[in-house]
Order: structure tokens, then C-alpha cells, then sequence
């Protein structure tokens, strides 16, 4: 009895000095950016850009295809950024073909072309010579992800088919890390922080470039 | 377990917002940051992606302050809710006091919230922790998406997917405008600190 007493006691003050803490007071928080965002041309295509991201589903793929024509038409005046859109187009394609199989380097290569594409948009006083530099080491970029493509099939081809093994390897409990996933993670943190860096360096010189 | 100091009369207490990726958990911490930071008197931490995607995890401290005779901290963590990261979510989970799952109330999201929720659960065995003991709430995130046409599910078919076992508190919500974070906070809150108190009395 005492002790449902103390309980109710607790509640009571914690409730009373969360509604203090918490007190919405009528005034409309400042709107979160990502409400501006959706009135940004390119805001539809980021969105399905990070569900691509998350989970290739048929219907993303689709959206993302659909999202590249319809912004095709809008900025079919501006050489660069149809560029940039050809080169999303085609990676759609390929993922739309080859789904979980496509080549991992894809994903990453989607992600970076679209933020630069992003950046583009975004300074309209970026200086023409800037815009090609850009979009130059992109379609180097993905350049390099078809030979690692065709390489990869052609190695497939070659590869003699193995004898099934005789005793399925153990699968790790979900709780065990083991030596080889330790590494694996590590492996894979390294090189998502050197693109990120990479990615950082780059749009941080083009705002200061874009302040002189 | 939260951190319990009886000479100083200090309870910290961990609270993980969990849930699909994209689902609107950071966004959830955005709006108490943004809104009650001259209150809170706190700064929020995130690690995020290129493309705005939660890394590792956000984390937004703040002190409740004197409660019948405790000062009360709370610590507000995110999960990455991307499925590679599924070592950050674990990590992230331990020492968990109080969870709000925060689903997406989107259509076509209706598979990957329980896929998130699954993967919840598993996670909390390998720390023996389990949803039928620890404090928690639902968020059904994204309502306001309904105004644009965007095919969501009602509330029936989220409740009979995800809050069937011992059915918890959830609040429909959009956190994007703020309705309902706070009240979602506050009941988690309470729970956790009820649950804390009840092992100490």
C-alpha cells in the first residue's frame, strides 16, 4: 500500500515536471528543413534515391526511372544536368536488371552522383568550368564501375563450377562475432569513411570557392 | 540497466528510439531539440551520412531535474534502422531502459516495420532482455502523409502487426510537424522511470 502510494507520488511529480519541461505553448516549433525539401525539384528523387538505399524494391526502381524522365523534360535546357541525369537513368537501368546482384560499388556511385548533382543544383553560382570538373570525374567514376562490371562477368564465365561441399559450413550464433566479421565490418567502416571524407572535401571547396 | 546512484540520489536513465530506416526517428530527436532547447538546455549529437541517413546514432542528453527527491537525467539514443547496420543497432541497445518503436505508417512500409520489430526482439534476447518485460511504446509515424494522397495504413492494421503481444500505449503521429513527439516522450518516460522506481522501492 505504502509502497503504490510512494509509485503514484513519483508519477505524479515526474508527470506534472514533464508537462512544465515540455510545454508546447501554442507557437509553431521552427518548420525541420525537410518540409522545404519537398518543394525542391530534386526532392522526390533523393527520397527515392535513400529507399533504393534502404531496400531495391521493383517499385523503387521504377519511381527512380520515372523520377529521371519526368526531371529529364524539366531540365532539358541545361546540358550538364542532363548529363548527370543520363548517367542516374542508366544506373537505374542496370539495377532495374540485375536488383541485389548489381555491382556493389553501384550504390555507392548512385549516392555520389546524385549528391553532386545535388550540389549542382543547389549553387546556381557555381561556375560553369566547376560544373564540368564535376561531372567529368563522375562519368570517370562510371566509367570504372563498367570495366569492374565486365571484368567481374567475365571472371564469372571463366570460373569453373564448384563440387557441391560435403558438409554445409557452421553459421555463427546471432549473438557470436567472430575474428573474420570484426575485420569485415572494420574493413567496410574504413572505406565508408574515406568516401564520406571524399565527399566532404568536395563540397566543402565548392561553398568556399562559391564565397570568393 | 539504468544508472542508479542512492547516495546521491541520481537516476540515468537510456532510452532508444528503434524502427525501420527512413521511419523518422532522428526526427522524432530534431523536434524535442529544436523546440525545447532553451528549456532542455542540451545539445543534440548526430553522426550522419552524405545522404542524411543516421551512421551510428543520435544522442540527445537533458536533465528532467528534481523529482520527489531524484534528480532524473534521461539519455535519448537513435539506431541507424538501414538493414546493414545491424551491429550499431545492438550495440546501441545495450544498458536500454525504455523503447519507443517507431513505425512507419506508410503502405507499402508494412512488411519492413515488422521485419524491424523482429529484428528488435532478437536483439534484445542476446542482451537477455525481452519486450514483454521492458518498458515501451509505439509510435505510428507519418499521418500527416495522408493530406497527400500517399496510401497509409489505419491505425487496426499497425496495432494487429505490432502491438498484439501485451498491447502497449502508441500514439498515431507526425514527426515531422511535431504531433504528438511530446506525448509519445513523456508516457516513455514515465513508464521507464515507473519501472526503475518500482525495483528500487
Amino acid at each position: 500500500m505504502a509502497k503504490s502510494s510512494k509509485l503514484d507520488t513519483l508519477t505524479s511529480e515526474l508527470e506534472n515536471r514533464l508537462d512544465e519541461l515540455f510545454r508546447e505553448d501554442g507557437q509553431p516549433g521552427e518548420p525541420l528543413q525537410f518540409r522545404d525539401a519537398r518543394s525542391q525539384p530534386l526532392a522526390e528523387l533523393k527520397k527515392i534515391v535513400l529507399s533504393i538505399d534502404w531496400e531495391i524494391t521493383p517499385e523503387a526502381v521504377e519511381s527512380f526511372l520515372a523520377q529521371i524522365r519526368l526531371l529529364k523534360e524539366a531540365y532539358q535546357a541545361d546540358k550538364i544536368v542532363s548529363m548527370f541525369l543520363q548517367i542516374l537513368g542508366s544506373l537505374g537501368q542496370y539495377i532495374k536488371s540485375n536488383r541485389s546482384k548489381a555491382h556493389p560499388s553501384t550504390f555507392s556511385l548512385l549516392n555520389s552522383v546524385f549528391a553532386r548533382l545535388e550540389e549542382i543544383t543547389s549553387f546556381p553560382k557555381m561556375r560553369e568550368l566547376e560544373k564540368r570538373k564535376l561531372l567529368q570525374m563522375e562519368m570517370t567514376a562510371y566509367q570504372q564501375l563498367r570495366e569492374k562490371i565486365s571484368q567481374r562477368r567475365a571472371a564469372d564465365e571463366a570460373k569453373p563450377v564448384p563440387p557441391a561441399p560435403a558438409k554445409p559450413p557452421a553459421i555463427p550464433a546471432a549473438s557470436e562475432v567472430t575474428a573474420p566479421m570484426l575485420a569485415q565490418a572494420v574493413a567496410e567502416l574504413k572505406e565508408f569513411f574515406r568516401s564520406e571524407m571524399a565527399a566532404l572535401r568536395r563540397q566543402l571547396k565548392l561553398k568556399i570557392d562559391a564565397s570568393r | 540497466m539504468a544508472f542508479v546512484n542512492l547516495k546521491n540520489k541520481l537516476i540515468q536513465v537510456k532510452i532508444v528510439y528503434y524502427g525501420p530506416g527512413r521511419g523518422g526517428k532522428t526526427t522524432n530527436l530534431e523536434y524535442i531539440n529544436r523546440k525545447f532547447q532553451h528549456r532542455i538546455n542540451s545539445e543534440m549529437v548526430t553522426v550522419k551520412t552524405h545522404g542524411d541517413r543516421t551512421l551510428f546514432f543520435d544522442f540527445l542528453p537533458f536533465d528532467v531535474g528534481l523529482v520527489n527527491g531524484y534528480q532524473i537525467k534521461i539519455q535519448l539514443y537513435t539506431v541507424p534502422g538501414q538493414v546493414k547496420y545491424d551491429a550499431t543497432r545492438r550495440l546501441v541497445l545495450r544498458g536500454v531502459d525504455g523503447i519507443v518503436f517507431v513505425a512507419d505508417g506508410m503502405l507499402v512500409r508494412r512488411e519492413t516495420n515488422i521485419q524491424s520489430l523482429r529484428n528488435l526482439q532478437e536483439n534484445l534476447a542476446s542482451y537477455k532482455k525481452s519486450l514483454r518485460t521492458l518498458p515501451w511504446v509505439l509510435q505510428y509515424n507519418k499521418i500527416d502523409l495522408k493530406e497527400q494522397g500517399i496510401p497509409m495504413m489505419p491505425i487496426e492494421m499497425l496495432e494487429q502487426d505490432l502491438n498484439q503481444e501485451s498491447p502497449r500505449p502508441y500514439f498515431p503521429a507526425s514527426a515531422l510537424e511535431g504531433t504528438n513527439v511530446v506525448a509519445t516522450l513523456k508516457k516513455i518516460i514515465t513508464l521507464t522511470i515507473a519501472s526503475i522506481r518500482k525495483e528500487l522501492l
